[in-house]
């Protein structure tokens, strides 16, 4: 009888032994072949390249208009200019990319932040097609669909600035004002549906978001965000964003 | 404006056009890497068409609103420049800005009829060296932002959808109520946006239909737009 429960115990032990170098191979195959693995080294791997080719290239058109063409702007009005820049946008710098990515993911980071028009464009076009491929932000699946949807937003923006640059200047300004008035109505009214899907989604955290971005939006228009150095946008940023995901976290720790 | 024929020479359409193909070769990069990876997931055909399909149709309104900004930056900064820059890196409200602060530190009125020469070499200068910020931090911060996130979800896998609930919340929370607080036109845009697109969700709470899912903001968003332009 003894014998007997000591062969099952070991059988057992042999087994889970098996199973758990099964189970370690397993996922270790999925990390060096799946999405945590050769496709995250390979998205960073060329995010990095691409992007800091973005650098350089950027400097492409200002190369040929000053040492080409012969454009000298005095290095002082240069310096200056580039310094009133970086006072309102230096701090977006850092900021956007970490606010945006938990939605964006790896892959759409790199691609929305050398493309531009993050908020108004990038971001509207993950989270749509986030929400048809019915996949939630912030999972594997969510990150590959974002990617999807940066890109389409990407060829969709280009297509249509080169139809743009096209028709030139003379037509687009011909435009009657009406038309140009209600273009300028879209982005309020995207960014307003866009509050709408994360409310209804996400209705407690939601609340928490109105709250902090209304609070603090409000402290601004009555002058007591005027201590932060710049612009002090990047502080409702800060508060909203981050306060969200922690009191959201704190409400939802115990309940996934 | 002699300047113009320099800003709209084919060799500006050259330099934009290598910073607009680099754009498109790193799209062309990830999406086939992620349709390959998405074939090893749970991730079907219909779900890729369906994303592919309504992120179109949601581009097309803010892309839109994009070229509308396009009018005042193509008259004063030339065609190629134009579409570089708003294909690459910024914004419109971005690059307005930095080319008309370039254009004044030369002590030009961007567009002015006193524009030249300088004052274009100064903004498209001034343009290039205020947005490499964004992207130099992303080329070197990405993997780091991927472990911040987990630092955030405290380690825990099945925290990280709460992390983007609250990242999406907080920032279209602040990017809404800062139109609702200007107490124009644009406020009704904001509010009806929000009150259509919540409407949608809540009745797709029960009736799951795939077009809702797939339309629901472009029509929000145009809806807000043709409201407030009646009003």
């Amino acid at each position: 009888m003894g014998t007997y429960n000591i062969n099952v115990r070991w059988h057992d032990c042999f087994n889970y032994i098996l199973d758990r170098r099964f189970k370690m191979e397993t996922t270790k195959n999925t990390s060096t072949k799946g999405f945590q693995g050769d496709y995250m080294s390979y998205i960073v791997k060329w995010g990095t390249i691409t992007n800091l080719l973005g650098c350089l290239f950027a400097f492409l058109p200002a190369i040929v208009v000053t040492f080409i063409y012969g454009y000298k702007p005095p290095i002082s009005a240069v310096f200056a200019g580039f310094i009133m820049q970086a006072s309102v946008s230096g701090v977006f710098w850092f900021v956007e990319p970490i606010s945006y990515f938990p939605v964006l993911g790896v892959p759409g980071t790199y691609m929305s932040f050398l493309s531009g028009n993050i908020g108004n464009l990038r971001l509207p076009a993950s989270v749509a097609a986030q929400e048809a491929a019915g996949v939630t932000p912030g999972t594997d699946e969510g990150t590959i669909i974002a990617t999807m949807g940066v890109a389409i937003s990407i060829i969709v923006n280009i297509v249509m600035l080169t139809i743009g640059v096209i028709l030139g200047a003379s037509v687009l300004s011909r435009l009657p004002a009406g038309v140009i008035a209600a273009l300028n109505n879209i982005l309020p009214a995207l960014f307003g549906a866009m509050f709408g899907q994360q409310f209804i989604a996400n209705p407690k955290i939601g609340v928490v978001a109105a709250i902090l971005a209304g609070g603090m939006i409000g402290l601004n228009k009555l002058g007591m965000l005027a201590f932060l150095p710049g612009n002090p946008a990047y502080a409702i940023i800060i508060v909203a964003v981050f306060g969200s995901i922690l009191i959201g976290k704190q409400m939802f720790k115990d309940k996934v | 404006m002699e300047y113009l024929k320099v800003a709209n020479s084919p060799l500006m359409w050259l330099a934009c056009g290598l910073c607009v193909a680099l754009v498109l070769f790193q799209s062309l990069l990830f999406v086939r890497k992620s349709l390959s990876v998405s074939k090893e997931m749970n991730i079907s055909d219909n779900q890729i068409k369906s994303a592919l399909k309504s992120s179109f149709t949601a581009s097309i309104g803010p892309s839109l609103a994009i070229l509308a900004g396009m009018v005042s930056l193509l008259v004063a900064m030339g065609g190629p420049i134009s579409w570089f820059r708003l294909s690459f890196i910024g914004s419109v409200a971005y690059e307005l800005m930095a080319a008309g602060f370039g254009a004044e530190a030369t002590g030009v009125t961007l567009g002015g009829p006193d524009m030249n020469a300088t004052a274009f070499a100064a903004g498209v200068w001034v343009m290039t060296l205020g947005s490499i910020g964004w992207v130099l931090f992303t080329a070197l911060a990405t993997p780091k932002l991927d472990q911040f996130r987990n630092v955030l979800a405290g380690g825990r896998k099945a925290l990280l959808p709460i992390v983007s609930a609250g990242a999406m919340c907080g920032a279209f929370a602040y990017l809404s109520l800062d139109r609702v607080f200007r107490f124009d036109i644009q406020t009704i845009a904001a509010v009806v946006g929000f009150g259509v697109m919540a409407a949608f969700m809540i009745y797709n709470k029960t009736k799951k239909k795939q077009w809702i899912k797939e339309w629901a903001l472009t029509i929000s968003m145009f809806v807000g737009m043709i409201v407030s332009i009646i009003f």
